[in-house]
């Protein structure tokens, strides 16, 4: 009996794991073997460099550049969705006529692909008829032509509003979530107590949200760290490298310059970033599970 | 609305907040829609009347000549047709093998079973360039690239995390002694696998059909990278690539998008509540 259920084992588990190993465990661990060549793309002769890929990295003006951008953009990324997908789903929770119809507007960006989102948004920040602009010229009753995407100042800052746009009903839809969640007879206590609006907020229903407060952090992080089509598409890193992130400049260097070997040394940072961030995501959802059950 | 019938009885106060609310969420709707209203009128205008300033304005007329450009187009169906080959084959093998791994996981764990889960999980949250290099080298060394296959196998890859995640998850709550009662009378771990647990969780299955074929559809990276000739590109590329052909043919790069946005807006319209469970199932429990 136990055997036979070690041969079931094998057979449900060979090709899931075999497919794995092969198309995601194999190339993870060969990045790390690239990092430390002069692999060019082509040509099958490579030599080992040992690490002059990662001593290249302290010098290059454009990778510090693009960590400082992937930071900005992290923390962007991540805050304006949780903090607007928080507001949406407080207002949509207080029992207001609409709900499922604002639930399902705030929410449908999120089945827009990257092209698309892109697109949108490169028209609402065309300098001639883009809707910002239209927008802004009628507020003022000037005729402003400002080409927001084509600005180092602006760009990446257009980016992470249009980024934010469409993240942000992920975040409501796991904030509502939540909120159906906290006991309603505690909310009748506070109002019994007599507590603001700000109190109970602040007091009761922010802290009984904090396991949907870690998913909705996690997820954003998760989601902007992958944030590569939306810039690709919109600015390409551009103007000056302005929207430069480590992953737009880990794609330019392996697939425009082909310094495959050098590209490896910025994904293999790419890798620790990414593993330290969902290093201290498990720890803090353990902590969560620990408190809240 | 709601509290019409409420004419203040004397003594209580009149509350504003509702009204406020509404008002305040009814303002921030029309922002959200604004940017997507956008590709809407242009899709129905000529690349004229936009060029003159008049995007943002209500269609006089409807101009249907973008969509019967862009659909006329051979590209655009050899781009679609692609998507489709790619996107339901990749979307239902990553499901089959999720639920191979997810039973598993669930129903016949063994020693070390918990921590290769996580390290299959932890696939999820990985930026997809990370492994660029490596698979573009391998790729091209069998001589798939440019073809379909490359990006088919790569989305199995990539959807497997979040397929045995769900199923694992799902069919934790099928209970053991359903199982143990189809052994007892004689079948076979696949006959259990196939006649018990997976017709209880086709809630699970309809999750992560819709979540899958979503993202598979709307991808961009994995053809950017593994498809070069414009008979192999997706439709998502495609978009991308009639912007250079027609570059201030606005019109129908709306048309376009709005076409290639339908089959995930169809999805979603239709299995909402599948997609909202799905982004929170998947991250409620690692």
């Amino acid at each position: 009996m136990e055997r036979e259920t070690g041969v079931w084992r094998l057979v449900f588990l060979a090709l899931p794991l075999g497919v794995f190993t092969v198309l995601v465990i194999w190339p993870l661990a060969s990045s790390f073997y690239y990092s430390f060549t002069n692999w060019n793309g082509f040509s099958d002769n490579f030599e080992f460099v040992g690490f002059s890929n990662f001593n290249k990295l302290w010098t290059d003006k454009l990778f510090f550049n693009a960590a400082v951008n992937t930071a900005i953009w992290m923390v962007a990324a991540v805050l304006i969705p949780t903090l607007l997908g928080l507001g949406l789903a407080l207002l949509i929770d207080s029992r207001i006529p609409g709900g499922p119809v604002f639930k399902s507007i705030f929410y449908f960006p999120i089945c827009l692909s990257a092209v698309v989102v892109g697109q949108i948004w490169i028209w609402i920040y065309q300098p001639d008829w883009g809707l910002l602009n239209v927008a802004i010229g009628a507020v003022t009753g000037s005729s402003p032509d400002f080409a927001w995407l084509a600005k180092p100042d602006t760009a990446l800052g257009s980016v992470i509003a249009a980024w934010a746009w469409q993240h942000t009903g992920l975040a409501m839809v796991i904030y509502l979530a939540g909120l159906t969640s906290i006991p309603e007879d505690l909310l009748e206590v506070c109002e019994i107590e007599g507590a603001s609006t700000w109190q109970r907020l602040r007091v009761v229903i922010i802290p009984l949200l904090t396991p949907a407060t870690v998913v909705v952090v996690a997820l954003n992080v998760i989601n902007s760290l992958k944030g590569f089509e939306i810039l690709y598409i919109m600015t390409g890193g551009g103007p000056f490298n302005s929207s430069d992130t480590l992953a737009m400049h880990m794609y330019n260097e392996s697939f425009k310059k082909y310094l495959m070997g050098y590209g490896s040394a910025i994904s293999v940072v790419l890798f620790i970033v990414a593993l330290t961030i969902i290093g201290i995501y498990f720890r803090e959802l353990k902590k969560v599970d620990e408190i809240y059950g | 609305m709601a509290n019409a019938h409420s004419a203040a009885p004397a003594g209580r106060e009149f509350n504003p907040w509702p009204a406020v609310i509404f008002i305040v969420l009814v303002c921030l709707a029309v922002l959200f829609l604004a940017p997507t209203a956008g590709v809407l009128l242009s899709s129905v205008k000529t690349t004229r009347e936009i060029a003159l300033g008049d995007l943002w304005s209500f269609p006089t007329r409807l101009y249907l000549g973008n969509f019967i450009e862009v659909l006329n187009k051979p590209a655009v169906h050899q781009y679609l047709i692609n998507t489709l080959m790619v996107t339901v084959p990749a979307t239902a093998a990553s499901i089959a093998l999720g639920v191979l791994a997810g039973y598993v996981f669930a129903k016949l764990p063994f020693r070390g079973s918990e921590a290769l889960f996580l390290v299959i999980v932890a696939g999820m949250f990985f930026p997809p360039q990370v492994i660029l290099i490596p698979l573009y080298r391998l790729f091209n060394a069998v001589g798939l690239i440019d073809t379909l296959y490359p990006v088919i196998l790569i989305h199995i890859a990539m959807g497997m995390p979040i397929c045995t995640l769900l199923m694992r998850n799902f069919f934790a709550t099928v209970p053991n002694a359903l199982r143990e009662a189809a052994i007892l009378e004689g079948a076979s771990e696949w006959q259990v696998l196939t006649r018990v647990a997976l017709p209880l969780s086709l809630p699970a299955l309809a999750v992560l059909a819709t979540l899958q074929f979503t993202w598979i559809w709307n991808d961009f990276l994995w053809p950017l990278i593994f498809t070069q000739s414009d008979e192999k590109r997706t439709i998502m590329l495609g978009i991308v690539n009639l912007k250079g052909q027609y570059s201030v043919a606005w019109g129908i790069q709306g048309a376009l998008s709005l076409v290639a946005s339908l089959p995930t807006l169809i999805v979603f319209l239709f299995f909402q509540r599948y997609f909202i469970k799905g982004m929170t199932m998947g991250a409620v429990k690692g």
